[in-house]
């Protein structure tokens, strides 16, 4: 049987300009989803994105390609899969100015 | 001649053999495994997670670990590849706790082990021996008439400062001393929400802690921020009589005196409650890591 598990990386956090969800250690599993959802609508413009991450050491990050946009609608998340990841993720951005959002971020790992 | 057989089996068992169980093992977790139940700790709320009590709001979620280092690469667990870690944010005072939720059978005697580690997040080149401020352990236990709550920390730091001073019995250069602490009151309780049945208390505050005598203890922290050495540590439980008997971490045993512990009337909704949980702390604007190769929960009880 495979492995999985979920993790919550932000709960319930306050999203505005510069953001950088926590190193996730991920080395075990073979693919992720990372879900984003917004516990209220978001203030301010519309447009963020938050781009995914690699590492090779939990210390020093690039970008691996893939983002994500941030919700509009609390009962609608976004997703994005990555895969061949190596043993960090994590996402970070740059919202745009006056946007704020209170998120709740989930990475979908499994082996 | 043929050699004497193994008196106790579990020594006969690699994986076994360095744990001192109890007749009946309740669990034995191996994070080259999975999670096996351990999950971050959160406080209750009501309605909107914003009625969270502070100190509960972010803490942070269990992750498998193959302790990869910058400098030298996977370390791997102390048995087999994966550890499960703690990670604190980069945020003086910060806080990491995972929570394994059981329920007791039967009250009896019951022992927790575990291999652990503890080390800042190697950001800096620097020794990084007084970054992390404290890592524990605890438990959440009830029965008919009352809740217990024995936790226990190893105070490394505190403000930058070894807790128990310097150590100056090695030959080099001083080595910092930390020292094993307990607690008998929890925090105000707070009413949580509207509707009355939900309430909550921080039971990990930075205040509150009285040494346990004989505490001190210089720990293996070694000599850079990527070398990482396991150590044990045992907690002996007595559920029928509320006592908790020893304390012990490498070679240093505790509880001759019988350890304090946290105790207030039966709560709703608890009744058997045989929680363990494990936390680290960092005192500075670095992650305080604690890795936990595996643990064994084991007990007297017949049944």
């Amino acid at each position: 049987m495979r492995q999985s598990h979920t993790a919550v990386v932000a709960r319930n956090e306050r999203w505005a300009g510069a953001v950088e969800t926590e190193p996730y250690e991920v080395a075990w599993a073979r693919e992720a989803i990372w879900f984003l959802r917004v516990l209220e609508p978001p203030m301010g413009p519309p447009g963020g994105t938050v781009r995914v991450q690699v590492s090779p050491d939990g210390l020093y990050w690039c970008d691996e390609g893939s983002a994500l946009a941030l919700p509009t609608d609390p009962d609608v998340p976004t997703f994005v899969r990555v895969r061949r990841f190596g043993g960090w993720l994590r996402l970070a951005g740059t919202l745009p100015d006056g946007m704020q959002a209170t998120v709740i971020a989930y990475l979908v790992l499994k082996s | 001649m043929s050699s004497p057989t193994v008196a106790s089996p579990h020594l006969a068992n690699p994986r076994m053999a360095r744990f001192d169980p109890l007749e009946r093992i309740l669990y034995f977790d191996d994070f080259d495994e999975g999670t096996h139940g351990w999950t971050a700790h959160i406080g209750n709320y009501e309605g909107s997670l914003d009625t969270l009590l502070a100190p509960y709001s972010d803490l942070r979620p269990a992750q498998l670990s193959n302790l990869t280092m910058w400098d030298v690469g996977s370390m791997g667990a102390m048995d087999g590849t994966y550890a499960l870690k703690l990670a604190t944010r980069p945020t003086p005072g910060h806080m990491a706790i995972l929570i394994k939720r059981q329920t007791w059978r039967e009250l009896a005697d019951v022992r927790f082990e575990a291999y652990l580690a503890y080390k800042p997040e190697p950001r800096e080149l620097v020794l990084g021996e007084l970054d992390v401020r404290a890592f524990g352990v605890g438990f959440d236990l009830q029965d008919d008439t009352t809740r217990w709550m024995p936790q226990y920390r190893f105070l490394n730091a505190e403000d930058g400062k070894p807790a128990a001073g310097d150590a100056t019995d090695q030959a080099s250069r001083t080595t910092p001393r930390g020292k094993w602490q307990q607690r008998d009151e929890t925090s105000v309780f707070h009413t949580i929400g509207g509707s009355g049945s939900t309430v909550s208390h921080w039971h990990l505050p930075d205040e509150g802690w009285h040494d346990v005598l004989g505490g001190t203890q210089v720990m293996c922290y070694n000599e850079i921020p990527t070398k990482v050495n396991w150590f044990y540590l045992r907690v002996d439980l007595d559920l029928r009589n509320r006592r908790v008997s020893r304390l012990q971490c490498n070679d240093l045993v505790l509880g001759r005196d019988p350890l304090e512990y946290i105790a207030f009337p039966a709560m709703p909704n608890l009744r058997g409650m045989l929680n363990a949980f494990v936390w680290v702390q960092t005192d500075t604007a670095k992650r305080a890591l604690l890795y936990v190769d595996s643990v064994v929960m084991s007990t007297g009880a017949a049944s």
